[in-house]
């Protein structure tokens, strides 16, 4: 139990990144009207961006 | 020197306080308390009711929002700083509860205490039980280096204790350790369970929100108002007040200080030093609690800066 709670604890980050972050950049963008590059769709965008940012918080133990 | 011929009971809240002598050097440390205790009940026992129409007025404030944004009575920039608003304005009551305020155990009006306290937390997404077994734990042990759970909010100035608010709030700061001893320590380890809970289930909502299209309003009306919120509460509450939080010591540990947001701006925070001495009076007499204990502070040795 305790050692579930710790990878849960642990993976918080990652977690908050794909069920919040992801949508939120993805409709931040199209609020303010900014495409993603290289031709991505926003989504995709949002994908790599926000993953990528919640796991390197989760292996950091830090967002900023 | 008795201190009897002192006592004239119920008083009016001048400045000066009829229960205090003029000199009080010639007092004893038991005659000093004694006066203190006599002050302290003057102001206490009495029915917050503010605190509790604040809670629920607040709480009814906020979820009002919801309905307004989404269909779209009202814009988002208009809610974002009445939501940053609500936020900060939840911690208060809860806090009155948390010290038993608003009705004691074993009274007829305890449910309401309890009630205020679980009722509006989760706003702030926290179980009232951690708030109340931690903050306590923070009065029993203030500013100690080991066992505060606030210790961490230490910081040499204000733009310090700003980023250091924020940079305690990442996933593996120590301030999240410090609660988590905490609740060990009190035997309370299922609260570390409900505390995750809490935040699974603030990730499980905010995430339902978004992947449905409404993510910037999950984002200004709830996340950000909360990251602005309780970055400003652990600034006025915790760091403000135990500046620079060296001492320690029932008259040393806390301070009265001038906020230049003034009394209410600070969230009252201005008088916590007769919080940590009778955390029973309510937030409203504190004022008046200090101004008329403010001689005794004084010859106490109390940190009376400014004020």
């Amino acid at each position: 139990m305790e050692r579930a709670l710790k990878i849960i604890a642990g993976i918080l980050p990652l977690i908050f990144a794909f069920a919040f972050l992801v949508p939120v950049i993805d409709q931040g963008m199209a609020a303010i009207g900014i495409a993603a590059p290289f031709g991505l769709a926003s989504l995709t965008f949002a994908l790599i961006v926000g993953g990528t940012w919640g796991l390197i918080a989760t292996i950091t133990g830090r967002w900023i | 020197m008795g201190i009897d011929r002192y006592d004239h009971g119920a008083l009016d809240m001048n400045a000066h306080s009829a229960i205090l002598p003029d000199d009080l050097s010639q007092l004893s440390d038991a005659e000093l308390r004694r006066l203190e205790l006599k002050i302290a009940r003057k102001h206490s026992g009495m029915f917050p009711w503010g605190a509790v129409v604040w809670a629920f007025a607040n709480m009814a404030v906020w979820l009002s929002l919801w309905p307004l944004v989404f269909t779209g009575l009202m814009p988002l920039w208009v809610a974002f700083p009445i939501a940053c608003a609500n936020m900060a304005l939840v911690y208060l009551p809860t806090h009155e509860a948390q010290h038993d305020i608003i009705a004691r155990p074993g009274t007829k009006l305890r449910w309401l205490n309890e009630l205020v306290g679980h009722s509006t937390s989760w706003m702030i997404v926290y179980p009232f039980e951690v708030l109340r077994v931690t903050h306590l734990d923070h009065h029993r042990h203030t500013n100690d280096p080991e066992l505060d759970v606030d210790i961490t909010v230490n910081a040499p100035g204000p733009w310090h204790a700003l980023w250091g608010i924020i940079a305690q709030r990442q996933p593996r700061a120590k301030r999240n350790r410090d609660y988590a001893a905490a609740l060990t320590r009190a035997g309370r380890t299922d609260l570390i369970v409900l505390s995750l809970a809490y935040k699974l289930g603030h990730i499980a909502i905010l995430s339902a929100l978004a992947w449905n299209g409404y993510a910037l309003e999950a984002l200004f009306l709830w996340w950000l108002p909360y990251q602005i919120a309780i970055t400003y509460i652990i600034f006025f509450l915790s760091w403000a007040p135990h500046h620079p939080g060296a001492e320690q010591g029932r008259y040393r540990n806390t301070r009265s200080w001038r906020s230049k947001l003034g009394n209410i701006g600070s969230m009252g925070m201005q008088f916590h030093i007769v919080h940590h001495l009778h955390p029973y009076i309510p937030l409203y007499r504190t004022p008046m609690a200090y101004w008329e204990m403010r001689p005794i502070l004084e010859a106490r040795g109390c940190r009376i800066e400014e004020l």
